[in-house]
């Protein structure tokens, strides 16, 4: 049994840029090596060791967020523990072990595409938008300065404090769509943002809408069945392997209760 | 072949690295990414009779100094693994080691019986003590006599060689492993993840779905290290030592404390090329002065 050339790599990868964005919110460019990404497609990501060290002992999974260049990935992290804010310290001129490009991304298929996204779950869609036809992105965040900036693409944004655009819950945006222009919905953030979509979208479009899950996750590469999330129907599927993007329909929203703690 | 070689269960291998149950599949995805350089052998994920879904989510959580799984034994069953998985496992460029669980006893030599139809398995590994799951699991691992008796009903249906995985948790690792020598098992590994919780303080509920789960660390290994010791000098079948190996020299340490082979788990989920790094270290550090 021979390495195939589709398999993810794991190298030593030089941080290019560093950037806080927004507060906490971290842009970091790498180096990757050469061709190891040219496959890669929206919706994929990658494994970061975030210190040389034993600890913290699993890395962080970072969805890909833009492939600038055949050599040269993007990702988007917030800080919320120290693994984060370990990957936040590292200085551009530094390496870091990077092992890619993992998971299933989007099948992106021709047609109008919608955007759904909440927080940071919208941190993938600039990839995706070069791949894809995207006529509108519905965007949600809890208040103003936490909004991802999206440029290039016609945004609705919407905040919980009502700071900026529609104030409340991304899925009051709905309302607004024109669902006759819409082929497919591309949905990403918080399980309970995504059930609620998932809810309120119009009969015979929660077939054409697709969801970039998130999950614990231990190896990454579909060994350890850590990360698995529930199936419609019944078991588990690995978000890691046989996702992270799933047509919303494979997954059982009842049941699936995301990220605890 | 050239360089030092760990003998083991009647073979040589260039290699004293295994990769634990539950950290590897059944080796295919490794083998994919071209990772089981430097491995001697591959202890498949738990084979049970009836498929497993496993244990609801969130089934892993990180702590600072390690990581806590429930997986619950998820597996399609030993009727799907002998018609699918067994006949790819048997390309892989060195031998797997099926691990077997059951809820009873009659269970895990019912399981054995039926991967006896396949050619691939080299050996199991006999799992008396998985901490995640209700029936069975480590409940049977903590009472030599249930050790004893697993292992001599497994020993009825099998000529292969068979370890058996003992607990950490309750009970002397090195009377749990003379028991298994008495039932007949041709080794003992030692040992499975240490049961652990971790609690959202605020809210004062568990960060696991199922509540408790195996703690698996590199900060275990002098833990395993006074457990292989006692367990090796107790018996006279090998110890494969399991727990806490994230260096070269953590293998080197189990095996001066008496292993035959050392496995290594959680450190290959963070590094799939650990195997081969690992070796390396391994060998430099024997040809020191």
């Amino acid at each position: 049994m021979s390495r195939d050339a589709r398999q993810p790599v794991d190298r030593e990868c030089l941080l290019l840029e560093s950037r806080e964005i927004l507060s906490r919110i971290w842009r970091v460019v790498l180096e990757v090596p050469p061709g190891s990404y040219a496959a890669a497609s929206p919706g994929q990501f990658v494994q970061i060791e975030v210190s040389p060290g034993s600890f913290p002992l699993t890395r962080r999974p970072l969805t890909i967020d833009s492939l600038d260049s055949p050599d040269r990935i993007q990702v988007l992290f917030e800080e919320t523990g120290a693994g984060t804010s370990l990957l936040a310290a590292v200085r551009p001129g530094a390496a870091v072990r990077v092992l890619g490009p993992l998971g299933k991304g989007w099948d992106t298929s021709p047609g109008r595409w919608l955007f759904v996204g909440g927080g940071l779950g919208a941190a993938g869609f600039p990839f995706l938008a070069s791949r894809v036809d995207c006529s509108l992105v519905l965007l949600g965040a809890s208040t103003a300065g936490r909004l991802l900036p999206l440029p290039g693409l016609a945004v609705l944004t919407a905040t919980e404090d009502g700071s900026v655009g529609f104030h409340g819950l991304v899925t009051g945006l709905l309302d607004r769509v024109d669902w006759r222009l819409v082929d497919h919905v591309a949905l990403c953030g918080p399980v309970p943002m995504m059930r609620a979509v998932v809810r309120a979208v119009p009969p015979g479009m929660s077939e054409k809408t697709q969801v970039s899950a998130e999950s614990r996750m231990g190896c990454g590469w579909g060994a350890c069945e850590g990360c698995s999330v529930p199936a419609a129907d019944g078991g588990y599927l690995k978000c890691c392997t046989d996702g992270p993007v799933f047509p919303a329909s494979d997954l059982d929203w009842d049941r699936w209760k995301g990220v605890r703690g | 072949m050239s360089g030092p070689a760990w003998r083991f269960w009647g073979r040589d291998f260039g290699s004293p690295i295994v990769l634990a149950s539950g950290t590897a599949g059944f080796g295919l995805e490794l083998a994919r990414m071209g990772c089981l350089e430097g491995v001697a052998a591959v202890v498949s994920k738990a084979t049970t009779l009836e498929p497993r879904e496993g244990n609801a989510p969130p089934r892993v959580v990180e702590t600072r100094f390690g990581l806590l799984n429930s997986i619950g034994l998820a597996n399609p069953g030993v009727d799907l693994i002998l018609s699918e998985v067994l006949p790819l496992a048997g390309e892989l460029p060195c031998p797997l080691i099926v691990n077997v669980a059951g809820r009873t006893a009659e269970d895990f030599r019912a399981v054995v019986e039926r991967l006896e139809e396949s050619p691939v398995p080299f050996g199991y590994e006999v799992n008396v003590s998985c901490p995640n799951v209700d029936a069975g699991g480590a409940a049977f691992g903590a009472d030599p006599c249930v050790v004893g008796r697993i292992s001599a009903m497994v020993r009825e249906v099998t000529r292969k060689p068979f370890s058996v995985k003992l607990t950490p948790n309750e009970g002397s690792i090195a009377r749990a492993a003379v028991a298994a020598e008495d039932g007949g098992a041709d080794g003992v590994t030692v040992c499975n993840t240490f049961l652990g919780m971790r609690l959202d303080w605020r809210t004062g509920r568990p960060l696991l779905d199922r509540g408790s789960g195996g703690y698996s660390s590199p900060a275990l290994l002098p833990l395993t290290v006074a457990r292989v010791h006692a367990a090796s000098r107790s018996v006279g079948i090998p110890v494969m030592a399991s727990g806490g190996v994230s260096r070269g020299e953590d293998i080197l340490e189990l095996l001066a404390a008496g292993a035959a082979l050392v496995q290594v788990g959680t450190w290959l989920m963070r590094r799939p090329s650990a195997p081969a790094e690992l070796l390396a270290e391994v060998l430099d550090l024997m040809a020191e002065p």
